[in-house]
């Protein structure tokens, strides 16, 4: 029996370009198809039933007609449009920083249901959050977690010994910490202090939505974001931009400058 | 996407459906179909469309002031004197000017961005014309700075970044309302929509 030519799904809607004379191409992270690009047909106009419900960053049902290439948008329905996440530049920021990885590590046609979870957990998490610090560092380690690249925090990656209390390296190549000790092949590879290997297992052990806060200095931030970041950006294989632009956003807003 | 050869025996046909197929939203049987098209056009009509491309490209700059497409600078609507001086409107693009003018509500100057902030599809401030909308307000004699981006999350991102730059300064800074369009319906509407349009609602 041949599929359905419809089928129904819940997903976050990461990001639209425009498409033809009034159309859209969608691209949403489902619950349980992975990512979809479809076409949602006159949702441009300015009174078309579907636009609104298909703005980046909400979470919204669909019904989508299977197509020859590109699958249709019939209907959309949005459960949580994160209205809180879209009053302010930072938190809007955030919000498309999270869509950029989801997008990044997102397979089509490949369903991980606790990452869309997580990415919903995370946008609840730093809706309207003046301190989305932790839940966004979480949200990064998580990824990591739930796409199959958990780096190693307990021993070194290449001598597999316990990692023992003191300084020692991380690499994003080899997946992990390693004690000073051991030879370092990655080109990658850089300091870990023992402050950061706390954060980074209680990252580990936490989820963006219920990490509890911890005093941590701008150094010891600095430090577990850098590493996050490189990490992230060595599977992706791309800069991410929205962390670009935040990083401007901050910089701009430290010095005021009135270009 | 490069297209394999053509079965056609003339490069200059298969050049030229090769340079339509670059076109957005223009795949590689549109391409052929509208190659066709030309080819059977009459000749001064294929050449007319030609010329009005060449002369696009050697004639259409960005106006010193709006950085709207024009072929002169600054363009006819900065240069009008009946315009009020001392308001400016924001808009993404040249056809949001032409969709503002048809309504003859407005008779202020604008500033087009070409473009929104949109960190996803690789979009930041700097690939903007902000930074010629920011030196334009230094000159001071600017009153009203009306943001008219589209109501998307980009557009919305855009007009907080402005905010944002502009906080401190003497200039009263509004945006188009928020709401519901003529001929939609409440059913329909999604609930960032529907919350704007209550905030918005006006004495009857």
């Amino acid at each position: 029996m041949p599929p359905p030519r419809t089928y129904h799904c819940d997903a976050l809607i990461l990001k639209h370009i425009p498409f033809g004379e009034s159309g859209l191409l969608v691209t949403f992270y489902t619950a349980d198809r992975g990512k979809v690009r479809a076409v949602a047909r006159g949702a441009r106009r300015s009174n078309s039933k579907l636009v609104g419900h298909l703005e980046p960053l909400t979470q919204a049902r669909l019904t989508i007609r299977r197509g020859l290439n590109l699958d249709d948008v019939e209907q959309v329905q949005a459960i949580e449009s994160f209205g809180a996440l879209k009053d302010d530049l930072d938190s809007i920021t955030n919000g498309f920083y999270v869509a950029e990885l989801v997008d990044g590590f997102g397979a089509e046609n490949g369903a991980n249901h606790p990452l869309y979870q997580l990415a919903i957990e995370t946008l609840h998490a730093v809706a309207g959050e003046s301190q989305p610090y932790l839940p966004l560092r979480c949200f990064d380690l998580q990824l990591l977690n739930v796409s199959g690249l958990k780096p190693e925090l307990y021993r070194c990656v290449e001598c597999r010994r316990e990692l023992e209390p003191g300084r020692h390296r991380f690499s994003p190549a080899l997946g992990g910490a390693m004690c000073l000790d051991c030879r370092p092949t990655d080109a990658l590879v850089m300091p870990l202090s023992l402050q950061a290997v706390k954060v980074l297992r209680l990252l580990d052990r936490s989820s963006p939505g219920s990490i509890q806060p911890v005093r941590m200095g701008q150094n010891l931030k600095r430090e577990v974001q850098g590493l996050l970041e490189v990490t992230l950006e060595y599977w992706l294989d791309f800069q991410i931009r929205s962390n670009s632009f935040l990083k401007d956003l901050n910089r701009e807003s430290r010095s005021a400058v009135y270009t | 996407m490069s297209m394999g050869p053509l079965p056609a025996a003339s490069p200059s046909l298969a050049r030229l459906v090769q340079e339509l197929h670059k076109l957005p939203g223009i795949g590689p049987k549109s391409a052929q179909r509208l190659a066709y098209h030309l080819i059977r056009l009459p000749e001064d009509e294929a050449l007319a469309l030609a010329d009005a491309i060449t002369s696009v490209k050697r004639n259409v700059i960005f106006c010193q002031d709006c950085q709207n497409l024009t072929d002169i600078s600054p363009c006819s609507i900065c240069q009008e004197p009946r315009r009020n001086q001392g308001q400016i409107c924001v808009v993404e693009d040249p056809l949001d000017v032409m969709a503002l003018e048809r309504t003859h509500c407005y008779d202020g100057l604008y500033h087009v961005l070409h473009g929104v902030i949109s960190p996803l599809n690789g979009v930041t401030a700097h690939d903007l014309k902000l930074g010629d909308l920011f030196k334009r307000l230094e000159a001071g004699s600017v009153e009203e700075l009306v943001i008219a981006t589209n109501p998307t999350l980009e557009g919305e991102a855009t007009s907080m970044y402005i905010r944002r730059h502009l906080e401190g300064r003497d200039i009263r800074i509004t945006h188009l309302a928020r709401g519901l369009p003529v001929g939609g319906s409440l059913e329909y509407s999604d609930d960032q929509t529907l919350r704007r349009a209550f905030q918005g609602r006006q004495e009857l």
